[in-house]
């Protein structure tokens, strides 16, 4: 069984080179015919033409295409995503302060998209057409159809504007330092180091942007483990174990949900990704420094070589979670692995 | 059981600590927070749009300061003389004037800064790179800025021109593209401080706000001025309003739509203050070499068909154009102005040589960055309409635009255009606008390319005398009036909410000066944290 989860762990591997090669060369491509002048861009409107030409020719902008692809690319080996055209900066510094918030944020997001979906997706499956199942597909329903920027304009607006109980924007408040980088999360590293006080305001800072992000994927996990949970309880282990006396909430949540989540925990790969790189616009709205606002900064800055780089994190983000959610629904529910065997 | 109990105590802890967190947190000094649009390019060899000026103007120094008329003052230089002959500017320097690192403010910081800002020319370099020639240290107090050709208006762009710190700056120099100067420092001082300015970089989070201390060793008196000055990035108008209410910022920036104006000033202590000398003066611009708008008939019909009383309804405060230049900057009493006037329009209409034929020329109006100028561009495309001209309305983004209309052929039709005058400089306005040179680039769609008005426009710039140069701004504006190469729509005031309850803000007073951002001058302003806190408990 281990040898052959090694396997399987080089395997994916080997393919995620592919595709992120592929996607390298894909994003390389698009950046690069995509219209504005990234030159005239970095430098100003009102640059000198001979200013904007020399930068044009340090970006090898009159090169063949697949030229600029050598250079690119084996720079990206050296850890070299070339400079910010619009920061000036190192595009991998950037990214490394940026992307810890959005880690944070989208990992909180992911928290409360997981726990509160699958119970919502149990309750409602237990509670079959009740009023339970009833406010549950309310939920689902709400979270689907609903943008995630309505509901961070729509939480502010009540927590915020009117209510006043919950800070409307960053990470931390204003009066409070932030802890020593560790980890770049503020909510781990002021754990780590026994800052309660920063923990405390940091997670209530992440109540709003949380919720506004991971509303959309309460929705989806609800539905999709209302459908898994409600197929599987019809099942011979489970009328056994209700014949035993075993407490509802015990077979609800241990029982059931383990071969119930194959399906939800599949699409929660997909969904973490999405998080990461649908954030902005959350992280607009709250003034949230983070990797997506940064990235969407890059768009419209035709800055190409933060696109790029951006790019290729987020490819490499969607790969590891996608292989680390393989994993997962293959722990939780070995015969997919038996499956693959026999059809093999 | 024992397990359920913990879990039920671990959970109530967490939401006690959420809970006793929910309390306000003090702010200890008192400190102005200001809704900034984002990024802050803090440098300004790179950054010269309002929020980079805003930044520059409280960390960095220039040589000169302007007053409330748009008078030149002494600041980092005491005093200066110019040449006869106008080529030759010297300034001397103020003694003991210290960097925020500690470093004495030398002539050669002033040679470095200009130097290193022509070269990179980024930033408000486009200023300069085509009057000076040369920058020359005389003495350790003493500079000389030796100018290619007379330039009137030299004086008047200098409190722009901000001083860097050379020695600083040179020790953190990266390999670049400047040759033996590397990368001029571009990455270091992209998030460092290098001025000598009444604030001092305290925190600066890229992606989410400048931080700045009140400097204690400043050559001149801030003992009135807030202890910190913080630039929030942050232009979202909901957040805008939850922040001004609930007393997190005090000032927003200048690029909010009206309706959050309107919406900012009914909150208790909150006003709107407007003044017109840095607004915005919007016009159409028409690229006079595509046709149909190569015949001037049709860019004059367009002119007599615009409504100009509704355009002046889509910023309140609004007046309407008189020109390509501000009517408080050129007061022309013989300036011609349109008015809308459909008669008049078709009457230039059937003097065109594309009457009858108008749709095989289909024309574009594009917009970008606000719904403001989309609103614009409606308007005149439903304005055409009624004189039979067909306009599509189109989007752009910036790096789009200054793509395209680095051609003729690509340069769209017509551009609703926002311009602030950042300097009361008529002349280098002109220039910039509808000079030759400046075709290809974002500051002119036009393609005017007029050699007339280039002799014209240069002749203005050459003179010293400032009445003479008005006047003949007054000549050259009225010929650019007469060729209609743009539609001059409104001047719009430059609009703030702020926090008036317990914020002293000169501006707002009617004191504002005629400089793009100086209205931002923190060490101006004054904070009464009382009167706030007391607000705060309402």
């Amino acid at each position: 069984m281990r040898n052959k989860r090694v396997k399987l762990i080089i395997e994916r591997f080997f393919y995620s080179l592919l595709v992120l090669l592929g996607l390298s060369i894909l994003i390389f491509v698009m950046s690069r015919i995509m219209p504005g002048d990234s030159a005239r861009m970095a430098l100003g409107e009102s640059a000198p033409e001979e200013a904007v030409e020399n930068l044009r020719i340090t970006m090898h902008y009159y090169e063949p295409l697949y030229i600029q692809y050598f250079y690119w690319f084996k720079n990206i080996l050296h850890g070299d995503f070339g400079n910010s055209l619009v920061t000036n900066r190192p595009v991998l510094e950037d990214i490394v302060r940026n992307l810890p918030a959005t880690f944070e944020l989208a990992t909180f997001a992911f928290l409360f998209m997981s726990i509160a979906g699958i119970t919502v997706g149990v309750l409602s499956a237990r509670y079959k057409n009740t009023w339970v199942d009833n406010l549950g597909r309310i939920i689902s329903y709400f979270g689907v159809v609903t943008p995630s920027f309505v509901v961070a304009i729509m939480g502010m607006l009540v927590f915020c504007y009117l209510l006043n109980v919950l800070p409307a924007m960053g990470r931390l408040s204003p009066e409070l330092i932030v802890p020593p980088r560790i980890t770049g999360f503020i909510t781990i590293d002021a754990l780590i180091q026994s800052n309660f006080k920063v923990f405390f305001d940091a997670v209530k800072h992440l109540i709003l942007p949380t919720v506004s992000l991971g509303l959309l994927g309460v929705g989806t996990q609800a539905r999709i483990t209302r459908g898994s949970v409600y197929k599987n309880m019809k099942k011979d282990f489970i009328t056994a174990a209700v014949s035993y006396g075993i407490p509802e909430r015990v077979i609800l949540f241990r029982d059931l949900l383990r071969p119930s989540l194959a399906g939800p925990i599949s699409l929660i790969g997909l969904q973490f990704g999405s998080l990461m790189a649908n954030a902005f616009l959350v992280e607009l709205i709250f003034n949230w420094p983070g990797f997506a606002r940064y990235g969407m900064n890059a768009i419209l800055q035709n800055d190409l070589n933060a696109i790029s780089g951006i790019v290729l994190t987020m490819g490499v983000i969607f790969v590891l979670s996608n292989i680390i959610v393989d994993f997962i629904v293959n722990f939780l529910d070995p015969r997919i692995h038996l499956i693959k065997e026999r059809n093999e | 059981m024992l397990n359920r109990k913990i879990k039920v105590l671990a959970i109530s802890l967490c939401l006690m600590g959420i809970l006793l967190s929910l309390t306000g947190l003090g702010i200890a000094g008192s400190i102005l927070r200001y809704a900034s649009p984002w990024p802050v390019k803090i440098d300004p060899g790179i950054g010269s749009d309002g929020q980079a000026l805003t930044a520059q103007v409280n960390l960095l120094d220039p040589l000169v300061f302007p007053d409330t008329k748009g008078n030149i003052v002494p600041h980092l230089a005491e005093s200066w003389d110019v040449s006869p002959d106008g080529l030759t500017y010297t300034f001397y320097l103020r003694p003991g004037v210290k960097f925020h690192d500690g470093r004495e403010l030398t002539a050669e910081d002033v040679k470095f800064s200009m130097d290193r800002l022509l070269t990179m020319g980024g930033g408000s370099a486009y200023r300069w790179s085509g009057c000076v020639q040369e920058t020359e240290v005389v003495d350790k107090y003493t500079v000389v800025f030796h100018l290619k050709t007379v330039y009137g208006p030299f004086f008047s762009t200098l409190p722009l021109f901000f001083i860097v710190n050379k020695g600083l700056i040179m020790e953190n120099i990266k390999s670049g593209e400047y040759g033996e100067m590397g990368d001029y420092g571009k990455a270091y001082v992209s998030i460092n401080d290098v001025g000598s300015g009444p604030y001092i970089i305290k925190n600066y989070q890229t992606g989410e706000y400048l931080l700045m201390e009140k400097n204690p060793n400043y050559f001149l008196d801030v003992g009135t001025a807030p202890d910190e000055f913080k630039m929030v990035g942050s232009n979202q108008p909901v957040l805008v309003k939850t922040l001004m209410k609930n007393r997190e910022i005090e000032m927003n920036s200048k690029w909010g739509a009206p309706d959050l104006y309107e919406a900012l000033a009914k909150i208790e202590g909150v006003e709107i203050a407007k003044w017109q000398n840095t607004g915005f003066l919007y016009s159409y611009r028409m690229n006079t070499k595509k046709p149909p708008l190569d015949d001037i008939h049709v860019r004059k019909a367009l002119s007599w068909a615009l409504d100009y009383d509704a355009a002046m309804q889509l910023v309140p405060g609004s007046v309407q154009a008189i020109g390509p230049v501000p009517g408080h900057m050129l007061s022309d009493k013989n300036a011609f102005q349109y008015h809308r006037d459909l008669e008049k329009a078709k009457l230039e209409l059937k003097q065109s040589k594309y009457y009858g034929h108008f749709d095989e020329y289909p024309m574009e109006v594009i917009w970008d960055s606000s719904p403001v100028m989309e609103k614009y561009a409606m308007l005149l495309a439903s304005n055409a309409a009624d004189i039979g001209l067909n306009l599509n309305v189109g989007e752009t983004t910036w790096s789009l635009l200054c793509e395209t209309v680095s051609k003729i052929e690509t340069t769209p039709h017509i551009r609703i255009n926002p311009m602030a005058a950042e300097i009361p400089d008529p002349a280098g306005l002109l220039k910039q606008q509808y000079h030759s040179e400046t075709t290809g680039t974002f500051n002119q769609l036009e393609w005017l390319l007029d050699p007339v008005f280039d002799k014209m426009i240069e002749e203005t710039i050459a003179t010293l005398d400032e009445e003479e140069r008005l006047e003949k701004c007054r000549e050259a504006l009225r010929y650019i009036v007469d060729l209609a190469p743009s539609i001059f729509v409104v001047e719009c005031p430059e609009i703030h909410a702020y926090q008036a309850a317990y914020m002293d803000w000169p501006s707002a007073k009617g004191e504002s000066m005629p400089y793009v951002e100086y209205s931002n001058s923190v060490r101006l302003i004054k904070i009464d944290d009382e009167k706030r806190k007391e607000l705060l408990k309402k």
